[in-house]
């Protein structure tokens, strides 16, 4: 299962994880579960025999897809965590499906899509009115996501 | 009709729906009396004769006040002589026309018009008819009368308050219950003097001995008209009697046992002096042993049996146990040492076995609970009396729960060892927890026998040591000579953990008692025992003993000469010796997590009873313990040093395991959180070493998880509240608190703090800090609260900050409320008016950024909704926390604050309502309707709102439209689509509006108008609607204090309800009710002596109508 892991996390680059031993993670926190950056959303702890050493069992959410990930593994094992980044944009346009975002030190991205469902109808309804709006996004592990929006004052 | 019980082939499913629609409207049907009698006489079906029997009692019960009383009778009588003259019936079908029977009989009771002797006479007769059919039948009635009448969980559902049957209980107590008994005892009677029994009459002397047992259960506490009935000793005897024949029978023994448990505990009027207490003890415990001695006790009477003693011993005073004759005296405590050691035996056979039904546990508990209340209060008996029976249960325990040779431990009866290595969950808890309380009993029988256990103990721990350190070194010396060579057998290294962790538990629970809040004393019986071979023992030794836990203890001269109760605690310094060096020689992955556990959890109990004795606390205090472990002792200095150690070692090598880390965090506040304790452990480079570390944040602490580190923090604050000089804390406080500020500082004042906010290490210095706050927090106790709360104060500001860059990180604003909420929980009940207010215009300003940051926000990531329960649920929680200040206040007008910030004045006068009201504004939006279906949340809101109502009802009318008309909405919503518990809550903060609505007499308010909506609410609630009985009370509070408000208004709603009634006799009857209702309180107005008067009519109208109403 190590093994398995070292692999996967290896192609998603070094520097977007760090490790973490695993007591030390927390509800809440993020952990990397089958090479896909988690949500943790339940954590639990289990041993074999009275006198056994513990074992954690996680359970997480892909940030990026929702779908569900499961783990155990001794409590001294070191669990590869990503760097979520979180980041705020100005929406100024929207073109081919792609979405326009001024960043705070007033450069333009255009590499980031137009998110699907209610969120994107939402975005483009907004955009469509000319109201204001601001784009949160999220990043991890090389794959980036708008996730919501807020109208500015 | 017969097509709900037709087999499928025959009927389809839209026939059956159909046909049980029908019974179901049929059973609603008003007065159906002639239709169902028909039936009962005419129809073979027995579904179809249920029907009937349960639409007769439906409707008796709903049209009480309509029926004639003699109608009444005679369908009680005709119901009875149906059942009579029917012997086939089915049973079920008689069961049903017996419960309306007894239904009638106590609905009767309520307005006394329904005379209960003549059933009796009836049951009586049938009784001693001897034909046992017809006597089964006579059970029946009795049982069906019994069930109606005794337990409130199992009455019918009549409509009738709570306070009802619970008077109708009571009534029926006092007499007709004792007339059950007897007529019960008449046949058990007559039953136990036949030789045989066929089958017939042993199953109709099965019933009746349920019944015995019921009844006998009902009168808990016999009043006077009991005595000659129970203190008969023929009716004891009969009892023991019974169960002597039926014993074998596991059902019937069920029974008949209970009913000896229940004489087992008579109490009260019943007795008219000591002496006949007495005697009816020993002829009581005469007849137990006649019935115990010289049998092999079956697997179902265990329980049965001990409850029989635990109620003995429980219910008798000693003084009544100790005036029986000695002798019958001692066999009953002989007998008891011999069950309980065989039913402990016993017991550890079901664990082994894995049995689902731990009958003998069930019994051994109680066997060892019962030795505790024997022996607690042990000045009624000569000293030593208990000793060699407490050796005897000590042992057999200590026996079970070691492995062979030693013990018994997981040996199946022919002596087979089975081991099983089974997953354990978190869930599951830990044996000093869920044998807590057997060890308290053994404990305490270990005290009693201290002479003979205290050693046993040590040389039982001393061989483990010595054998643990053995197998590790064996261990080792593979580990080198082939490297890698994989699985080593553990078995007996698990053995002889399993071994240690026991004995570790039962030593801690015989040294030291469980504590909540005060402080623990030395056990006295253990503190005799060391003053008493104090002139034998040679200190010096003592100490050395003590103080050289690397070494066997036995190969250190004079070793016998020493104070056993200290040889015991080094004897467990020594296992933790054997843990620290297996961990210096790298074998942690071959150590006991558990064993680990068990070891600091024995210090810490140790530590808080023990270290640095508090002279003034004892009569006489023992040489050695003070010598040891006094103050001012190098001993003391020594061991707390000791401890520290462990506990750093801990902290490094177990971050891993949670628990364990955890029960080390925990002795390190033992060790500080008592200023003495602190000042030793200051004293050691160790302490300022960790604090040090901490601060840096660097491994191995930080591997720890947060709630550990949390408390890690609490206890370094804790520390800097001991005695120093100046300058010394001064130091600490720069070691300790003022790098998380400095560092903290530094992060958020970098120019590009926005820019690199999100980097990961930026972020994890956030969080620890947060973390470290929330710890902070915790520590806070009245004598520190000042510095910690102004030290406190300034990063709640910077926090603010915080939430306003981390808008978009849910994770950090979540924390960041934690630390608001913690503060809150913590300090506001210290706070004088400014601080406090200080702490309210941060909390104010905090969730008004909150609020900014989330308002008109969409989020699609798959946690947006749990983060923001989250969130919301932290903050119902901060907003809770802070009105909790009107009712908890310790704070002095900033007294503890005096000399901290002289001369500010406090004239604003914002309440903690104000603040409060204001953040349910700012939150009160984002609660969407969905959100409260999460329970938790829900609950907190509504606890919350139904708070503000009952503290400022004042406020309510003043708040903004906006609020207010959320507010009311939400009261609203939860009174009509909540659960009951939330609609309980609404109903209660209704009160107090409408009396603030009469007090302010603005009758255009819009509270004034929304009482008038709730009016009409609660009207339909009480009067229209099915609701829970429990509600009524509530509901009827409101209810009054609403028609006070709104008179008019409900004359209108009463009026419009009676004219919409077509039937005249129930018009007439309604209105009757209604005026009944307002009878003792015309005018209404709010007063509780009418308002009382009220709420007792209401009862009787709810009776009365209650089901009149959903008639169809």
């Amino acid at each position: 299962m190590a093994d398995d892991l070292d692999f996967t996390t290896g192609d998603a680059g070094a520097s977007s994880t760090y490790p973490m031993q695993c007591s030390a993670l927390r509800k809440n926190g993020f952990v990397v579960l089958k090479g896909r950056p988690c949500k943790i959303v339940e954590m639990s702890t289990s041993k074999t025999g009275k006198h056994g050493h513990a074992k954690v069992h996680l359970v997480g959410i892909d940030i990026f897809t929702g779908k569900k990930y499961e783990d155990i593994c001794p409590s001294t094992h070191n669990m590869d965590v990503p760097n979520i980044k979180r980041s705020d944009y100005q929406l100024i346009g929207i073109q081919d499906g792609y979405l326009s975002l001024l960043t705070e030190s007033g450069e333009v991205r255009e590499d980031l899509k137009l998110p699907e469902g209610d969120l994107g109808k939402e975005i483009e309804g907004k955009f469509n009115a000319s109201e204001d709006v601001q784009i949160s996004v999220i990043c991890a592990m090389n794959e980036e996501c708008a996730v919501a929006i807020k109208p500015c004052k | 009709m017969i097509c709900v019980k037709a087999p499928p082939s025959m009927v389809n499913n839209e026939q059956r729906q159909h046909a049980e629609h029908i019974f179901l409207s049929f059973r609603k049907s008003k007065s159906p009396f002639a239709v169902c009698k028909h039936i009962l006489e005419t129809s073979k079906v027995d579904y179809v004769l249920f029907q009937a029997a349960t639409a007769i009692m439906e409707a008796v019960v709903r049209e009480w006040i309509l029926l004639e009383k003699s109608s009444i009778e005679s369908l009680r009588t005709f119901l009875l002589t149906y059942v009579l003259q029917r012997p086939n019936l089915q049973k079920y079908v008689r069961e049903q026309i017996l419960l309306a029977v007894a239904v009638i009989v106590k609905r009767g009771s309520l307005d006394k018009s329904i005379d209960c002797k003549s059933i009796f006479h009836e049951v009586s007769q049938l009784i001693s008819s001897g034909n046992p059919t017809v006597q089964t039948l006579a059970c029946s009635i009795l049982t069906a009368l019994l069930s109606e009448f005794s337990s409130s969980s199992k009455t019918s559902n009549i409509g009738l308050s709570m306070e009802f049957h619970g008077n109708c209980k009571r009534i029926f107590q006092e007499d007709d219950l004792r007339q059950i008994f007897m007529l019960t005892v008449e046949v058990l009677q007559e039953f136990s003097r036949r030789e045989n029994l066929n089958a017939q009459m042993s199953s109709v002397f099965q019933r009746y001995l349920a019944l015995a047992n019921q009844a006998k259960s009902c009168g808990e506490k016999p009043t006077e008209s009991w005595r000659e009935t129970l203190l008969d000793s023929r009716v004891m005897e009969l009892f023991f009697t019974v169960h002597r024949k039926i014993r074998e029978d596991t059902d019937m023994a069920q029974d008949s046992l209970q009913c000896l448990a229940q004489l087992a505990s008579l109490h009260g009027p019943v007795f008219p002096d000591e002496g006949s207490q007495v005697d009816y003890l020993a002829h009581f415990i005469e007849g137990l042993l006649n019935t115990i001695n010289g049998i092999e006790i079956e697997d179902s009477e265990a329980v049965g049996i001990s409850s029989i003693i635990s109620n003995l011993i429980t219910v008798f005073p000693r003084n009544i146990l100790t005036a029986i004759p000695s002798e019958l005296f001692s066999s009953f405590v002989n007998c008891l040492t011999h069950l309980t050691c065989s039913f402990g035996r016993s017991a550890a056979l079901e664990e082994v076995l894995d049995k689902d039904d731990m009958v003998y546990m069930e019994a051994y508990d109680k066997l060892l609970e019962s030795w505790l209340t024997l022996v607690q209060d042990d000045k009624h008996f000569h000293k030593g009396f208990f000793t060699q029976h407490a050796v005897q249960v000590f042992n057999s325990y200590i026996q079970c729960h070691l492995a062979a040779p030693d013990g018994t431990r997981n040996l199946t009866a022919n002596g087979v060892a089975s081991r099983e290595e089974e997953e354990i969950s978190e869930l599951q808890e830990d044996d000093r927890d869920q044998f807590s309380d057997q060890l308290a009993s053994v404990g305490m029988l270990g005290r009693i026998a201290a002479e003979h256990c205290i050693p046993l103990l040590t040389s039982l721990l001393e061989d483990r040591v010595t054998r643990l350190h053995g197998q590790l070194q064996r261990h080792q010396q593979q580990l080198l000579a082939s490297p890698g060579s994989g699985s080593i057998d553990n078995k007996v290294l698990d053995d002889l953990y399993e071994d240690i962790h026991w004995l570790i538990l039962v030593t801690g629970y015989l040294l030291a008692n469980d504590t909540q809040g005060e402080t623990p004393l030395i056990p006295p019986e253990v503190m005799e025992y060391s003053i008493k071979h104090s002139t034998e023992v040679d200190i010096n030794t003592t100490l050395q003993i003590l103080g050289s836990p690397g070494e066997k203890a036995s190969s250190i001269p004079g070793y016998n000469r020493t104070d056993s109760v200290i040889r015991l605690l080094s004897a467990i310094l020594r296992v933790s010796e054997v843990e620290s060096r297996a961990i210096r020689a790298n074998l942690t992955h071959l150590l006991s997590p558990q064993m680990g556990k068990d070891i600091v959890w024995f210090l810490k109990r140790w530590a808080k009873t023990y270290l640095l004795v508090d002279e003034k606390l004892y009569d006489q205090i023992s040489l050695p313990f003070n010598t040891a472990f006094g103050a001012d002792t190098e001993g003391s200095q020594w061991i707390v040093g000791y401890l520290l150690e462990k506990v750093i070692s801990n902290l490094a090598v177990w971050s891993s395991e949670q628990d364990l880390a955890n029960d080390t965090v925990q002795l390190l506040v033992t060790l500080v959180e008592r200023r003495e304790r602190a000042n030793l452990v200051i004293q050691c480079e160790n302490w300022w070493n960790l604090a040090k570390q901490f601060a840096r944040r660097s491994p191995p602490l930080h591997y720890l998880s947060s709630s550990v580190q949390r408390t890690l923090m609490k206890a370094l604050v804790l520390g800097g509240f001991a005695h120093m000089d100046t300058e010394t804390k001064q130091q600490y406080w720069t070691e300790v608190l003022q790098p998380l500020q400095q560092r903290f500082l530094n992060v958020i004042n970098q120019e590009n703090f926005q820019q690199i906010c999100q980097e990961e290490e930026v972020k994890q210095e956030i969080t620890a800090t947060l973390e470290a706050l929330c710890g902070i927090a915790e520590a806070t106790q009245i004598d520190n609260v000042a510095i910690l709360f102004n030290f406190l104060m300034d990063f709640l500001n910077n926090c603010i900050g915080l939430m306003e860059v981390y808008k978009n990180t849910p994770e950090t604003v979540n924390l960041i409320i934690e630390v608001f909420v913690e503060v809150a929980h913590k300090q506001i009940c210290y706070l004088g008016e400014a601080k406090a207010m200080n702490l309210y215009e941060a909390c104010l300003t905090l969730l008004q950024v909150y609020s900014k940051n989330n308002l008109g926000r969409q989020r699609i990531d798959v946690t947006a909704e749990e983060d923001q329960y989250q969130d919301l649920l932290l903050i119902m929680e901060l907003l809770t926390n802070l009105l909790s200040k009107e009712f908890i206040d310790f704070s002095d007008t900033d007294e503890v604050f005096r000399g901290h910030e002289p001369g500010q004045a406090a004239n604003r006068s914002v309440s903690a309502a104000d603040v409060v009201l204001y953040g349910v504004n700012l939150v009160l939006p984002l609660m969407s309707q969905d959100l409260l279906k999460f329970p938790s949340l829900c609950n907190q809101y509504y606890k919350l709102i139904t708070f503000i109502c009952e503290i400022f009802p004042e406020k309510i009318p003043q708040l903004p439209e906006d609020l207010f008309k959320s507010l009311m909405y939400s009261l609203e919503l939860g009174m009509s689509s909540m659960s009951s518990e939330v609609c309980q809550l609404c109903l209660e903060a209704l009160t107090p509006l409408a009396e603030q609505c009469a007090k302010a007499q603005e009758t255009d308010s819009s509270l004034f108008l929304a009482t008038r909506h709730f009016l009409k609410m609660v009207f339909d609630m009480l009067v229209l609607q099915k609701h829970n009985t429990e509600m009524t009370t509530a509901a009827g509070e409101a209810f009054y204090t609403l028609v006070c408000l709104h008179q008019a208004e409900y004359s209108e709603l009463v009026e419009t309800l009676l004219s919409s009634q077509q039937d005249p006799v129930i018009y007439q009857r309604l209105a009757d009710a209604f005026n009944k209702l307002t009878a003792s309180s015309t005018p209404p107005t709010l007063d509780r002596k009418q308002k009382m008067a009220f709420l007792k009519s209401l009862e009787e109208f709810m009776a009365n109508v209650g089901g009149l109403l959903c008639v169809k």
